[in-house]
């Protein structure tokens, strides 16, 4: 037999879970040596439970059935001794957030050498050497052997945990969403790192994750998962040129071509009213402009963090204006800083005209026109509060005459959640994710804002959520005149809805201005980056588009 | 243009920098010196809450003396004298501040002896009881509480667990006069009071294992209270590793159950442990006074209960200060230690 | 409003169920409901006469005997008597202490939690320092300076406890504050005030509930501590007392195991019901719990 792993007709099924239907259903999966193989999917479709069932580490509430045939060997028959042995020397593991799967309190360089030591004894001066090398082979120095995980920025965790995977030289390596909680640009290089060692070294990869374009410029390879199944199968370029199943449609639909015109001002939706026109060009009047704005933060150590650092912006009315960066460009704290939340150091943020004003009156006041949207809805809500509660908060804060449940209800429904007396009562744990974050978007409405401030709005969504939302959004523009402050990480959210797009970079504005002259003909080297970054699935179909853009979640890490 | 570093990480990382060997040094020597000024700040606390106790509150000890009709009037210009009662507060205050500047904790109204000095002679048989049952609990509760957890749910952890619950409810003193009761009254095993047995025994040997004697009823009553603590600390803090990604990565690298517990599990499952034994020394201190008095062991447990029914102010006002300022200290010193054992605290 | 009372009562069937489904609970609760009835039915059976040290019933220290069921004490007291009233004192004394020291903990953990800055500090170091220092020496040298009677005792222990709940509620203000619900209620425009008591109190309440449980029991050991330690109220019947009138008229060494053996067992069962109570609604209030029980 020449497959390196093979699943056969496995099925895993968690005791108490609370649907009836088993965590996976019925996965047939082959994989050469040296192949390399995608498995895409949503949260909750299984993915993960397959990649954990070929070592054995599924929770003792797992009941496992089918075969598992690691080098033609059944995993779920093994002695402990033998999976003991096959464990990380045969196939190793790439884990999700390398944050949490490094051990806080050793040196990652006793993590790196503890398989070694335990697979095959030898000499200590031996471990340290193949630690060196293999911290070379990631391209960290090797005096990072030294540092405990907390000392390690996010993208040097994940290349330690790389370093550890190749440790026992596996056939096989598992990769569980392995640049999840990266930036992008980090993101990219990390991909780029893990490709080049499996090719090299000529092992098998499994890759999961929820970017289908992440799996496409690294795999050959792509399933599609849903609900525990493999839906779809097949080369990765065809798959995704010519997607047959429903989901996967959804999943590539998902994530626009940034450049290509057929996905301007137009985010996925399947919903029947369908999209506005773009609008109209022509100079509105400025509604929200700062000036010279700075926020600066002392840390604990006297050291100084310029988190916004002299930012000029104006959103004009009726506006949607994306503001793109990394996480730590920023991009956050100059919304709270908008909203008030956040005192500036220096600088002015004016609305309407007026100075944003400091006494608590006023403030108010000025918070009833900008209104926040928080990028995971599931947080956002008190799970304490009923969907009716959520959404009339504002309006008792602010004291607002009329009737409460009129407004409630014409908010909700502003928001698309008909008919809305049906959602009053429910709590937001009974909603989906999208129905959550359109809540928190009637609780803006409510107030009859003038500007929306949305933080990552659609971040922690699913792919096929996401198109729904931003819809929401232009919509909104179009029937209310409503103007957004769109912050995000993601080119293609700016392709998809925005008019302008402002790109931060160190708590600096670098480059502003229409979307479609930015994005074309980027001027800043960082722009550039965030460009180049993004994954390339290969020649695009036609109408010269340069740049796939995949739509990821950036985790707060608190 | 802006320079853009070719490794991109992100940008606060990037700001952050590598601590140099120096700076760490320095860091840590600066960590010192804020918690030895914390420490004094609450050593000082405990000097003002001692002098508020006694005089500031209603019932004013030279009041309460004249009201006890076992105290005679030598004992009450005594106090009067010592303590400056005739001058305003605030000066009384200075002068009570530097009595204990040099060590004067006042003069004892029952034993007509410094406080100080009857301190000192009580307080290394409270060091040795207490040092021997943190000793045990600690041993105790951290070996069972790691084997309850790691077996969570099995018999041996039903056991321990429900064992531990109701240690927990028991009063210390009662525990102890049971113990009297059944071991030196009902099997004679044990004497029944005090550190050495009445006229002494001669030669070295014999005597530590005359003191040992002693030690054993009241060693056994403290610990069994305190071991039960350290128990579900130890269990719950393991407990909530037990899920913990790193656990699942040590196993998924092949290392056996043994391996995952002592070199991943246990290590991180100490630190928040360690931080609530030394929390908890208070603990320790209020089962020393009752374990104290119910045994008549001569430490300053006993000596504060004596001081209660005489009532002799000084002497309690002097053990107060000395062991809640005693309990400072070791929280002082944990934290120094604590910074030690857990790489994440060193660095900040 | 209909809607809100039907969920609130759906919520609170929840609860039972969740707070039911824990056995050890449900024999604390029962024991408990128990105990109370039994201390406020008494004095229906056991009048002033069988409590005074003048006219008491039986002979001094009496074996258990048909008339006397745990024997009696050293001034021929029923000791099942005294054991049934002591309950009346030991009850009021755990519970209203119990209140009062997780009542000062609350507020300061939701104000220490919430405002940042030299309020936060300045309480946050307040608590550290009464944490660490020793509860009972505190409470002794308080019961020593105040008139000797059980609103004494109730401060002493209520004033010394209070820190560990304050570091609770502080930590739990601290997870709710870290919230973006929290964010989106300020961006609404909410105050401190609409913070405080429509987002934080609410999350807080059940926690503080739990804790109060397991505070009676610790306040109840503390009660019968002080008196034996000779700082209660001597013309009140409580558990502690009985055991400091046993140990001074030498029962111990008497071997009078009926006078030293029923007030022991009636702290250890209160406490331990109240513990198994706070244990089980701790569980229902944080369901992560339930892995580590």
């Amino acid at each position: 037999m020449s497959e390196l792993l093979e699943l056969r007709d496995l099925s895993v099924n968690y005791a108490g879970a609370r649907s009836d239907l088993p965590a996976v259903r019925g996965v047939n999966l082959r994989l050469a040596p040296g192949e390399k193989l995608g498995l895409a999917g949503e949260s909750g479709c299984g993915k993960s439970t397959v990649a954990m069932s070929v070592l054995r580490l599924l929770p003792k509430t797992a009941t496992v059935d089918g075969e598992i045939l690691l080098d033609g060997e059944d995993v779920r028959t093994m002695s402990w001794g033998r999976l003991r042995a096959v464990r990380w020397a045969g196939a190793s593991v790439v884990f999700q957030g390398a944050m949490h799967a490094l051990n806080p309190v050793r040196r990652v360089g006793e993590q790196i050498a503890e398989p070694m030591l335990v697979h095959s004894p030898q000499s200590p001066s031996q471990v340290r050497a193949r630690v060196r090398e293999l911290l070379n082979q990631v391209e960290l120095p090797a005096a990072k052997a030294n540092a405990f995980p907390h000392e390690l920025s996010g993208g040097q965790k994940q290349r330690v945990m790389i370093a550890m995977a190749l440790a026992c030289e596996p056939r096989l390596v598992i990769a569980d969403e392995p640049t999840t909680a990266l930036d992008v640009i980090v993101q990219a290089q990390v991909l780029d790192l893990l490709t080049r060692l499996v090719t090299e070294q000529h092992l098998g990869l499994i890759m999961i994750s929820h970017d289908l374009a992440v799996l496409a410029a690294t795999c050959e390879r792509l399933a599609i998962m849903y609900q525990g199944e493999i839906v779809e199968e097949g080369e990765s370029r065809a798959l995704i040129a010519d997607p047959r199943h429903p989901h996967t449609q959804a999943l590539a639909a998902a994530f626009p071509t940034v450049g290509d015109p057929a996905y301007r001002y137009a985010p996925a939706t399947s919903s029947p009213l369908g999209l506005p026109d773009p609008p109209a060009t022509g100079p509105a009047e400025p509604l929200l402009r700062t000036e010279d704005l700075r926020v600066t933060f002392h840390g604990r150590n006297r050291e100084t963090t310029h988190a916004v650092a002299g930012v000029n912006l104006t959103v004009h009315g009726g506006e949607i204006l994306a503001l793109v960066g990394q996480s730590g460009s920023g991009k956050t704290t100059l919304a709270r800083t908008i909203l008030g939340l956040q005192p500036p150091t220096s600088g002015r943020v004016i609305f309407d005209g007026e100075p944003l004003p400091t006494q608590s009156s006023a403030l108010r006041a000025y918070r009833r026109q900008v209104q926040l949207v928080l990028q995971d809805p599931t947080s956002a809500l008190n799970p304490r509060h009923s969907v009716y509660e959520a959404v009339a908060e504002g309006l008792r804060i602010h004291r607002l005459d009329g009737d409460e449940r009129e407004r409630v209800a014409a908010a909700l429904a502003a928001a698309e959640l008909r008919p809305p007396e049906e959602f009053m009562p429910v709590l937001p744990q009974q909603l989906s994710g999208g129905q959550r974050q359109r809540v928190v978007i009637a609780g803006a409405l409510a107030l009859e804002p003038r500007l929306l401030v949305a933080d990552e709005p659609v971040a922690s969504l699913d792919a096929s959520v996401r198109g729904e939302i931003l819809a929401l959004l232009l919509r909104l523009r179009a029937r209310l005149g409503l103007a957004a402050l769109v912050i995000t990480h993601d080119l293609g959210l700016a392709w998809n809805i925005a008019d302008r797009v402002a790109v931060m970079y160190r708590g600096e504005l670098v480059e502003s201005g229409p979307v479609d002259e930015v994005l074309a003909d980027p001027r800043h080297d960082y722009t550039r980056a965030l460009l180049a970054a993004l994954p390339d699935p290969g020649p695009a179909p036609e109408g010269g588009a340069k740049y796939a853009v995949g739509s990821r979640r950036s985790e707060r890490t608190v | 243009m802006v320079d853009l570093p070719l490794t991109t990480e992100p940008v606060i990382e990037v700001r952050g920098g590598e601590p140099t060997g120096r700076g760490r040094a320095l860091g840590t020597a600066r960590f010192i010196a804020a918690k030895g000024a914390g420490a004094l700040v609450s050593l000082l606390l405990v000097v003002v809450l001692g002098f508020f106790l006694f005089r500031a509150l209603p019932g004013n000890p030279v009041r309460a003396m004249i009201a006890d009709t076992r105290t005679s009037v030598e004992q009450i210009e005594q106090m009067r004298a010592e303590w400056r009662l005739d001058l305003p507060l605030f000066q009384q205050f200075l002068g009570y501040l530097g009595d204990l500047l040099r060590g004067d904790l006042g003069t004892s109204l029952r034993y007509k002896q410094p406080v100080a000095d009857l301190i000192m002679t009580r307080l290394w048989p409270t060091l040795l009881l207490t040092g021997t049952a943190l000793v045990l609990s600690v041993a105790l509760g951290l070996w069972l509480g790691t084997r309850a957890a790691w077996r969570h749910g099995s018999r041996f952890d039903r056991w321990s667990t429900s064992t531990a619950l109701v240690l927990w409810s028991v009063p210390t003193f009662w525990l102890g006069l049971i113990m009297l009761m059944v071991f030196a009254v009902g099997f004679d095993l044990f004497p029944t009071a005090g550190m050495t047995s009445p006229g002494g025994v001669d030669g070295f040997l014999p005597a530590v294992l005359d003191v040992a004697h002693h030690l054993v009823l009241p060693a056994i009553t403290l610990t069994a209270v305190v071991y039960a603590q350290y128990l579900m600390v130890m269990r719950s803090s393991l407990l909530e590793e037990m899920n913990a990604d790193y656990l699942t990565t040590a196993r998924a690298k092949g290392l056996t159950d043994d391996q995952v517990r002592r070199r991943h599990a246990v290590p991180n499952a100490l630190l928040p442990t360690i931080t609530i034994i030394f929390l908890h020394t208070g603990l320790l201190v209020a089962g020393a006074v009752t374990v104290e008095t119910v045994f008549t062991w001569p430490g300053l447990g006993l000596l504060t209960f004596q001081a209660i029914n005489f009532p002799d102010y000084p002497l309690l006002q002097g053990t107060m200060i000395v062991l809640a300022g005693a309990v400072v200290v070791m929280n002082a010193l944990a934290d120094v230690v604590y910074r030690f054992l857990d790489p994440r605290v060193r660095q900040t | 409003m209909s809607i809100v009372w039907a969920r609130r009562r759906a919520a609170a069937g929840r609860l039972w169920r969740e707070f039911a489904a824990d056995r050890a609970g449900l024999v604390g609760l029962g024991a408990l409901l128990g105990i109370v009835v039994l201390a406020l039915l008494a004095p229906l059976w056991i009048s002033a006469d069988d409590l005074s040290v003048i006219s008491a019933p039986g002979g001094i220290l009496e074996p258990p005997s048909a008339e006397f069921w745990l024997g009696t004490d050293h001034v021929g007291r029923s000791v099942l008597d005294l054991t049934i009233y002591g309950a009346r004192v030991s009850l009021v004394v755990g519970i209203a202490a119990a209140l009062l020291s997780v009542g000062i903990g609350t507020v300061v953990g939701m104000l220490s939690g919430h405002f940042g800055g030299w309020v936060s500090a300045v309480l946050m170091r307040v608590t550290d320092f009464f944490l660490v220092l020793p509860a009972l020496v505190l409470a002794i040298a308080l019961s020593t300076m105040l008139a000797r009677g059980l609103s004494t005792i109730i401060v002493a222990i209520g004033v010394t406890s209070w820190p560990s709940t304050a570091r609770l509620v502080r930590a739990q203000t601290l997870t709710i504050e870290a919230r973006p619900y929290i964010e989106r209620a300020q961006a609404l425009g909410g105050g401190h005030r609409h913070v405080l008591l429509k987002h934080v109190l609410p999350a807080v309440l059940p926690l503080v509930l739990a804790n109060t449980t397991l505070a009676v029991g610790s306040a109840i050991i503390a009660e019968s501590t002080l008196a034996f330690l000779g700082l209660g109220d001597p013309s009140k019947v409580s558990w502690g007392q009985m055991l400091k009138q046993a140990l001074d008229t030498g029962s111990v060494t008497a071997g009078a195991w009926w006078y030293l053996l029923p007030p022991g067992i009636a702290i250890v069962a209160v406490v331990l019901a109240f513990t198994l109570c706070g244990r089980a609604l701790e569980i229902v209030v944080n369901p992560n719990l339930r892995a580590r029980r």
